[in-house]
């Protein structure tokens, strides 16, 4: 057996696994109870944050903590415009208002690195938030918005959509030369501008497509929170939830965030409900025995107990 | 070797995916118990409400139901005891809204309690008449629910709030002394917003002056430039329409700045226990907050009052909402007895139509048309309650007082 | 006229030490350890309730508890670096991995203490009346507890700022967050170093969170909003620097108290302009490198 056949074989399983988890999902809301399907939305929601946050932050090396203010643009847009345009068409306007406040962000936080483009980020969101209620007190004198309430199947199906379009951006953007640029601004973002990489415009296109996602993710859930207000919407959970699944799962590869993500997810869903009173408490104990005993992720985890099975 | 890591994997997996599945088993017992489902923040910045509010009094019913053997539901020919499904919303919006639904839809539980805080409260409204389940609200109430309630029949407020009837009795009390000058300062939320906006307009009806309007994000951390401003205007009276970090503050540095209204009301906040604990009976003298009941009110208030603190430390009690949701479920339990049933429907139209004997005294709800209902006005055993050596007596309206006024309210002791 | 400027900058000055006192802590353990402490916020919590207690309980004088819960939480923190982050810092392959890795165990520890407060405390309001009577400045009237407070934040300040600047120990410290490498060469115990180090973060933190205690209402879940301040003042006044944080703290509270002054329902926001103009002009806070 020469290598190429074993790589198609595995690409032939790997393909066949991934139709099937596709046909099981949307035939799912036909047979599966409802809650089962509300469920997996809220799932799928955290894998989009989670696989939008590592599309950019994960190669590049630029912790992001921009996500609640993408999201929070997301959901207000819904509330704005939920009662007078289509669902798909406030959908996407939502992706597309993130689009742009990423591109605006991006382009302001050129010079910064590290850390300091993680608190800029957050910054930014409570920044949003505290200006919102400041506009929405003292010039539309709103008082919280109801959002239009929409089934349970359609936004499974819409955010689901949401997913599998983001993962074949994802793989592309991977395999692309695109991928190769963000990488190497990872490694080291100076050769990379010195070998031709236009760097600007790579790391804010990516971080502007990231945005769009989540964006669109929060217009969608949106629909099932019915009532919000600033800071319900911009909620800083939601800056740190994709960057500890990421971490979680381990940003490596693209399934590591995604698994990381599901199962992140469902652990919170399975404490909330089984051990609400130690809820906190066991999830924090989780976290860090994981991160102890996993430093690469749950990727990493895999990766080495593949290796330790061939040898043994 | 090898496979055993690929057991161990699958087994975690499988026990993961059955959860679900025995959820949904266990939902199909026989009939012998009425099962309550809740969404409650036992984690995050609203833990504070299941620790406080609506927390220890749901606790208390059920085990005083309980005590008594249950509910008597004609349908199932005997007295059913309450169980129980508490999750954890983490304080979070769609953790909430998510739990509610599995509650409805999985655990299919009997009825449901509200979650915490007026925004949720709204939010949870809307999806229990989504799925045609009684809310019986607690923590939360609004002016804007008014209008959202032709359309939510099984939505019921049981807290009063600043329109019904807080800021008309407030400035009823404010017409009656003669105040001619306030500030008000408010939380930048829904309830600032609208506790200033009513005040704004009760106080104008009497020809009360406003002389300075501020609001406040939620986590200020020092008020005293507003505070010295008033101070200079020398107002009558002072207004704080924040929560208890805001209002705590407030008091403190009220007193380190001598800043001495002769009337000052704080709340929500003021009608805690708890704010006379931590500044002492001599400072909270006189002190202003909307709420309000107390023992005196009434002998079913007394003997409430008493099973709380033999319960409770008396430090958690709430002089605003504890009594009122302590009806509310009153209500729900009896209404239940009179149905017969468990069906939410018929529930809901006894509890639409009939009164209830509670800790208020005959209560029931005014309806909006063929929508949810709101606890009536003449119910509530006050609106306005005031700090007289160590304790929160109601003093408006007039005809619920259990004790006269205090104006003006004397300076903060000084040390 | 100048009396109110005089009287709005006195505020700013006594709300920045307080903001200072927070963000010092947390200075030192990302500055020097790498460990962005998320759990930052809950150390002050403990230290606040620790006070509380004490006062409470024992009727113990809140500045005695300075020398309680300070070295009771310098313990803690030490312990901690010698067992978790040790590892971590052994596993990470890179100080980029350690800072992802030693973030998710943050949070964790956040999520443990905050659970475990809750559970012990109660999620309610707690508090006490201490010093807070009226001072009288020249005509201005300010708090007894903040004066004091600041007095107490400036005074640890300079403490610790000759304690770094003289001695033997605080020099191997710099030299530790300046090149950990050349410092282990120059035969410092870089481990034990950090470990001290992130103690003294946690030390800072009990110290603030018991002269918090004094102007603020204590509560389980109050952490998170004292980690974001911290946070923003640290990175404000660039990273592992003492008198940046004390420069970084003292002028968000100084714009807060103008802005408040002027209109408070800006105040925060105000702070996040600061934050993010300050960091497009000077990307590595204003004592940074």
């Amino acid at each position: 057996m020469n290598i190429s056949t074993v790589l198609t074989k595995r690409s032939v399983v790997g393909g066949l696994v991934i139709l099937i988890l596709l046909i099981i999902f949307i035939t799912l809301p036909l047979y599966a109870p409802a809650y089962t399907v509300i469920l997996l939305t809220a799932i799928f929601m955290y894998i989009v944050l989670t696989v939008s946050w590592a599309l950019f932050s994960g190669p590049t090396g630029y912790m992001s903590l921009a996500p609640a203010a993408f999201f929070g643009v997301g959901i207000y847009t819904a509330a704005i415009l939920g009662m007078k345009l289509p669902l798909i068409v406030v959908i996407v306007c939502g992706g597309f208002f993130s689009f742009f406040l990423a591109l605006l962000v991006g382009a302001l936080t050129l010079r910064l690195r590290g850390i300091y483009f993680a608190i800029f980020t957050f910054g930014l969101v409570m920044l949003i938030a505290y200006l919102l209620l400041f506009w929405e007190l003292h010039v539309t004198g709103t008082r919280g918005r109801f959002v239009i309430a929409v089934g349970h199947n359609t936004v499974y199906y819409i955010m689901y959509g949401n997913l599998v379009i983001l993962l074949i951006v994802a793989v592309f953007v991977r395999r692309s030369k695109f991928g190769l640029a963000l990488r190497s601004i990872g490694e080291n973002e100076d050769a990379a501008a010195h070998t031709g990489v236009n760097v600007t415009l790579v790391k804010i296109v990516t971080f502007a497509i990231s945005a769009f996602f989540i964006g669109t993710a929060g217009a969608v859930m949106a629909t099932r929170w019915t009532y919000i207000d600033p800071f319900i919407a911009f909620n800083p959970l939601f800056s740190f939830m994709p960057v500890l699944m990421a971490i979680f799962g381990g940003t490596g590869q693209l399934w590591g965030p995604i698994i990381g993500a599901a199962i992140f997810a469902y652990l919170e869903e399975f404490l909330i409900t089984r051990f609400p009173y130690y809820y906190m408490l066991i999830f924090g104990i989780i976290l860090v025995i994981a991160i102890l005993y996993m430093p690469k992720g749950l990727v990493g985890l895999i990766q080495k107990w593949r290796k330790g099975g061939g040898v043994v | 070797m090898k496979y055993t890591k690929y057991v161990i994997c699958i087994i975690v997996l499988v026990a993961f995916a059955l959860f679900p599945i025995a959820c949904l088993a266990e939902s199909k017992k026989e009939k012998n118990s009425i099962v309550f489902g809740a969404a409650r923040p036992l984690s995050g910045p609203l833990a504070i409400y299941e620790e406080t509010a609506f927390g220890p009094i749901y606790k208390m019913w059920i085990d005083e139901i309980n005590e008594k053997g249950g509910i008597y539901v004609e349908e199932y020919g005997k007295k059913l005891p309450i169980e129980t499904i508490i999750y954890d919303d983490k304080s979070d919006m769609g953790t909430m809204t998510r739990l509610l639904e599995k509650l409805m839809l999985e655990d299919k539980v009997d009825f449901v309690f509200p979650p915490a805080s007026t925004a949720f409260l709204f939010a949870a409204g809307a999806v229990a008449n989504r799925h045609g389940y009684i809310l019986m609200g607690a923590e939360g109430g609004a002016t804007t629910i008014t209008d959202m309630l032709p359309a939510m029949p099984y939505f019921f407020g049981v807290l009063n709030y600043s329109d019904h009837n807080q800021m008309p009795a407030l400035a009823d009390l404010y017409e009656e002394w003669g105040v001619k000058k306030v500030a008000i300062i408010f939380i930048e939320d829904l309830h600032g917003i609208e506790y200033s906006g009513v005040a704004t307009r009760e106080f104008g009806k009497r020809g009360i002056e406003i002389a300075l309007v501020k609001s406040t994000p939620p986590d200020i951390k020092d008020v005293s430039p507003i505070l010295k401003e008033a101070k200079a205007l020398n107002v009558d009276a002072f207004c704080s329409f924040t929560y208890p970090d805001t209002g705590f503050l407030v008091t403190g540095q009220s007193i380190e700045l001598g800043f001495n209204p002769k009337a000052i009301v704080f709340g929500p906040g003021g009608n805690f226990a708890v704010y006379k604990k931590i500044f002492g009976k001599d400072v909270v003298e006189g002190v202003l907050a909307y709420g309000a009941w107390n023992y005196k009110s009434s002998p079913a208030a007394k003997e409430f009052y008493e099973k709380f603190i033999s319960r409770y430390p008396e430090d958690i009690l709430d002089w605003w909402g504890h009594l009122p949701y302590y009806a509310g479920l009153q209500c729900l339990e009896q209404a239940i007895e009179k149905a017969g049933t468990l069906n939410q429907k018929k529930v809901r139209d006894v509890l639409a139509t009939e009164k209830f004997d509670t800790v208020l005294g005959e209560t029931w709800f005014d309806m909006f048309g063929d929508g949810g209902g709101l606890l009536a006005v003449e119910c509530y055993a006050g609106q306005i309650g005031q700090w007289q050596n160590g304790v929160f007596e109601v003093v408006g309206p007039k005809e619920k007082a259990t004790a006269k006024a205090i104006y003006p309210k004397p300076p903060w002791p000084t040390k | 006229m100048i009396m109110k400027i005089v009287d709005v900058l006195i505020c700013g000055l006594l709300l920045g030490g307080i903001y200072a006192l927070i963000a010092v802590g947390l200075s030192l353990q990302y500055g020097v350890a790498r460990v962005l402490n998320i759990s930052h916020g809950e150390l002050i919590m403990l230290g606040a309730f620790g006070t509380w207690s004490l006062y409470t309980f024992f009727d113990i004088n809140p500045l005695i508890s300075l020398v309680i819960c300070g070295p009771v939480l310098f313990l803690a923190g030490f312990a901690l670096h010698k067992t978790l982050f040790k590892s971590l810092l052994k596993s990470s392959g890179s100080i980029g991995a350690f800072e992802g890795s030693s973030l998710l165990a943050c949070f964790g520890l956040l999520f443990i203490i905050q659970n475990i407060a809750i559970t012990s405390w109660g999620a309610d309001i707690k508090g006490y009346s201490y010093l807070s009577v009226p001072v009288n400045l020249g005509g201005a009237i300010f708090a007894a507890n903040r004066l004091v407070t600041l007095a107490f934040a400036v005074g640890i300040g300079i403490t610790f700022y000759l304690f770094l600047a003289r001695t033997r120990l605080g020099k191997a410290i710099r030299a530790a967050a300046q090149d950990p490498a050349a410092a282990g060469l120059m035969g410092v115990n870089i481990n034990h170093v950090l470990a001290l180090c992130f103690g003294f973060g946690a030390l800072m933190a009990g110290f603030a969170g018991v002269l918090l205690s004094m102007c603020y209402p204590v509560k389980a879940t109050m952490g998170l909003e004292y980690t974001i301040i911290a946070i923003i003042v640290v990175v404000l006044g660039g990273l592992g620097s003492i008198p940046g944080s004390f420069i970084g703290g003292f002028i968000l509270g100084i714009i807060g108290s103008i802005v408040s002054y002027i209109e408070p329902s800006l105040s925060l926001a105000a702070y996040y302009i600061i934050f993010i103009l300050l960091l497009l002009v000077k990307p590595t806070g204003i004592m940074g490198k």
